[in-house]
């Protein structure tokens, strides 16, 4: 979500303003300590409103897992945890952090991410990171909160599971405010929510437009223009950013014209990119495949109902359809897309360091091909750790896929 | 009560479960010990728990990527070949994410009639007793629609009393092991404990009484043998642990899936039962898939003070992400209080036994 490296001349307008928000963004990580502004390391889908709520700067060890990778550090950051015992069969977005941390290194100017005085993270998404956390927890000796969910997998969702992680977000405040001494304020915290909301809106706004015929923004773009969605939910200029680049891919798509030329085969997309290898994309594309639906990134937009702040918050993150989905519902969601976006074609990413949103991809692509006919191909890989990856291995599955497509006419 | 009649309980479980189905009652899998099963045995449906097996696996293969437990693999593949047709539902709690999603799986490919998922918070709050409460009574009254009549405090209580007395012989027995010269070994225990998923816990309660009374007046040589806690996920292969003891060490403690982490603690009797419940589920000695992770470690502590541990020796499934990053944490605070530890990572009868014992065997001659 953060690597410009494939692209090297932007198509879009915004992509400017993109990087100007990614470098002030860093610019204060690497101030922050000196301001003596409190920094917390969130975990991804862990409520970042708080955060700003609280005056507290948040830093993602994962956002910051994708750049390691795409700047090529990630590999001799997991080998220097699985050096401390971490097995390495989890997950590198974990392994790559800690190694950073046990090495002292990083993508900027050599150096690790600024040290945390507040640790929240999430178990809902995955129960690593709940145990990453902790580690991290022992590592630096400061305070963790885990937000924890009841996840009716399968079932959906009830009030008692929305009112679980309500209270939850209401003694992360206190939390927060016990640890740092900032003071909660009910209206910032409903000003935090709107601008979250909005720009929730926006960007899955964004993501519905690649429903048009051809898709006015590639998979790339997506994924690099979910920065804001992800760190800077809550703040003003996620708003004004989404704004402007909802005004330009709109414009785009009522002139039809395509962000990838030669649209032959449009795919959906499960789940994660892989990170050092987003020019994976291009070489779909080379074969007439764009990739025009996701589910990753769209999960990182949800709705925020300000009338019941702490509700309403908590509806956001346990809503979410890739957590609390089983097979069945993420069978149907997906035939679901595959009409709206008019998909023909479905490419699993199975995520060796994800099991929990890997594991069921066989039978969704089984699922989705007896209901529709709609084929799917699923290839092995890791996110972030490239030393297994074969280049050869994913492209022949993908060579294959395409050949079926073809068939297909 | 011989051991022996224990893994003969366990060996012909399928088939006795089938004869219990022959008399008309229904039966109910779950996988982990979070499934509340005294509400279960109250709807008057009987639970069993699925477990992995040591056959081949051929089925689960074109469901499961190659980095999924062998623990899970093995249990779907049975689910496949039709081993549990006759099971009547399924009852999982949310635990690790292997387990999150089995049952989507599941009964996406194998006929099941219920589907029951506690959505298991992992903390140990009194927000997450609420919740948990309130997911036993949903599952209350699922289980009330599927059998058609209501399920009353008073027998969920019974219940109760019944799994509590199961417990507490089990905490009995195990303290039996770890006596000096005690006549019931580790793996013994372990084949006792794995028995008990599988029988209707009041027959289980007499098979254990008896096989209490019978161990008292007995005794056996420990001399000279190196004594271990043994500590993992779940394994199906009992051979490790036999291994272990042939080996020359002695298994006196344990902090397995399949052993004290699933009977030790009790319910506390309350006015309302689900609460009881929601409590005992909640509080109960956490595997290392629920939050905070420090009380699992002091009672390994604990454990190892109280019988005079020598050694640990972890086992766990490979890909096991849970055990496996608390596994450096282990380490760390075994080192931290002088205590040896041995760390083994199994994927279940992957032939690894060669290479366990040799490393067991240095391991004791370490302690020695
Ligand atoms: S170790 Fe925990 S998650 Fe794994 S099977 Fe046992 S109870 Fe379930
Ligand atoms: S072995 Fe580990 S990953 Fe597998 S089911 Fe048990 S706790 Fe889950």
């Amino acid at each position: 979500m953060s690597d410009k490296k494939p692209e090297k001349k932007k198509r879009l307008k915004t992509a400017e303003k993109l990087g100007k928000l990614m470098a002030d963004y860093y610019t204060e990580s690497a101030m922050v300590k000196a301001q003596k502004k409190p920094v917390a390391w969130l975990s991804s889908v862990a409520p970042v409103e708080v955060c700003y709520t609280m005056d507290v700067f948040p830093i993602y060890p994962e956002n910051y897992g994708t750049m390691c990778a795409a700047r090529k550090l990630s590999a001799e950051f997991c080998a220097a945890a699985e050096a401390k015992g971490f097995s390495t069969d989890l997950c590198s977005y974990a392994l790559n952090n800690l190694g950073s941390i046990y090495l002292n290194k990083g993508p900027f100017m050599g150096q690790g991410l600024p040290e945390p005085d507040l640790l929240i993270a999430t178990e809902h998404a995955c129960l690593s990171m709940a145990k990453w956390w902790e580690e991290l927890s022992r590592h630096f000796n400061v305070p963790l909160y885990i937000v924890d969910a009841a996840l009716p997998v399968g079932e959906g969702l009830s009030r008692h599971h929305i009112n679980y992680f309500a209270e939850q977000l209401k003694e992360l405040m206190d939390f927060v405010e016990e640890h740092t001494g900032n003071k909660f304020d009910m209206d910032k915290f409903k000003e935090v929510l709107g601008y979250s909301d909005e720009a929730s809106r926006l960007f899955l706004e964004i993501g519905g437009l690649r429903k048009t015929v051809p898709s006015p923004i590639s998979p790339i773009e997506i994924f690099t223009n979910m920065f804001p969605i992800v760190t800077l939910a809550g703040k003003k200029e996620a708003v004004e950013f989404y704004n402007e680049l909802y005004d330009e891919i709109s414009e785009l798509a009522k002139r039809k014209e395509a962000a990838v030329p030669n649209e032959k085969y449009r795919l959906l997309w499960d789940l994660f990119p892989i990170w050092y290898n987003l020019n994976l994309f291009k070489y779909i594309e080379e074969k007439g495949g764009v990739v025009v639906a996701d589910v990753y990134a769209t999960t990182f937009g949800g709705r925020v109902d300000i009338s019941r702040p702490f509700e309403g918050l908590a509806e956001r993150y346990v809503g979410n359809p890739l957590l609390s989905y089983g097979v069945q519902q993420k069978t149907e969601l997906y035939k679901q897309m595959i009409k709206e976006y008019h998909v023909d074609g479905v490419v699993f990413h199975s995520n060796r360091s994800c099991r929990m949103a890997s594991m069921g991809q066989y039978d969704v692509k089984q699922g989705i091909y007896e209901d529709l006919g709609i084929p799917g191909a699923i290839f092995e890989s890791d996110f972030v750790d490239p030393r297994s990856y074969s280049d050869e291995q994913v492209k022949d599955v993908l060579d294959s896929f395409f050949e079926i497509l073809e068939s297909r006419g | 009560m011989m051991i022996k009649d224990f893994q003969e309980r366990y060996a012909k479980r399928h088939e006795l479960a089938k004869g219990w189905k022959k008399e008309g009652k229904r039966i109910f899998g779950y996988f982990c010990g979070y499934a509340p099963e005294e509400l279960i045995d109250a709807a008057g449906i009987i639970p069993v728990r699925i477990l992995g097996s040591l056959d081949k696996v051929t089925l689960a293969d074109s469901h499961l990527q190659s980095f999924i437990c062998a623990f899970g693999r093995s249990c779907l593949d049975q689910g496949l070949k039709g081993t549990y047709d006759y099971l009547d539902g399924m009852v999982t709690s949310k635990t690790c994410d292997i387990m999150r999603n089995m049952p989507g799986i599941w009964s996406r490919n194998i006929e099941i009639p219920f589907v029951g998922y506690i959505g298991a918070p992992a903390k140990r709050t009194k927000a997450a007793r609420g919740c948990l409460i309130e997911e036993f009574k949903v599952l209350r009254s699922k289980l009330e629609e599927f059998i058609g009549k209501s399920i009353d405090d008073d027998s969920i209580n019974r219940s109760i009393e019944t799994y509590n007395e199961s417990r507490k012989l089990l905490k009995e027995l195990y303290e039996i092991r770890g006596e000096d010269n005690s006549p019931l070994s580790g793996s013994d225990f372990y084949h006792v404990v794995r028995a008990g998923f599988v029988t209707p816990k009041k027959e289980y309660n007499k098979m254990l009484s008896s096989l209490k009374r019978e161990l008292i007046s007995s005794k056996s040589s420990r001399d000279g043998k190196v004594r271990f806690l043994v500590s993992g996920s779940t394994f199906e292969d009992v051979n490790i642990l036999k291994m272990i003891e042939e080996a020359g060490g002695s298994i006196v403690a344990d902090d397995l899936c399949i052993g004290s982490r699933y009977f030790w603690d009790l319910a506390e009797p309350a006015s309302d039962p689900i609460r009881s419940l929601a409590d005992r589920y909640q509080m109960r000695i956490a595997c290392p898939c629920k939050h905070p992770s420090e009380e699992r470690m002091e009672r390994v502590l604990e454990e190892v003070k109280k019988y005079r541990v020598e050694g640990v020796i972890s086992i766990v499934q490979k890909y096991c992400d849970t055990h496996l990053f608390e596994y450096p944490y282990m380490k760390d605070v075994l080192q931290k209080n002088d205590i040896p530890f041995l760390y083994l990572e199994t994927e279940d009868r992957m032939g690894e036994e060669g290479q366990f014992k040799t490393r067991v065997q240095a391991f004791i001659e370490m302690l020695r």
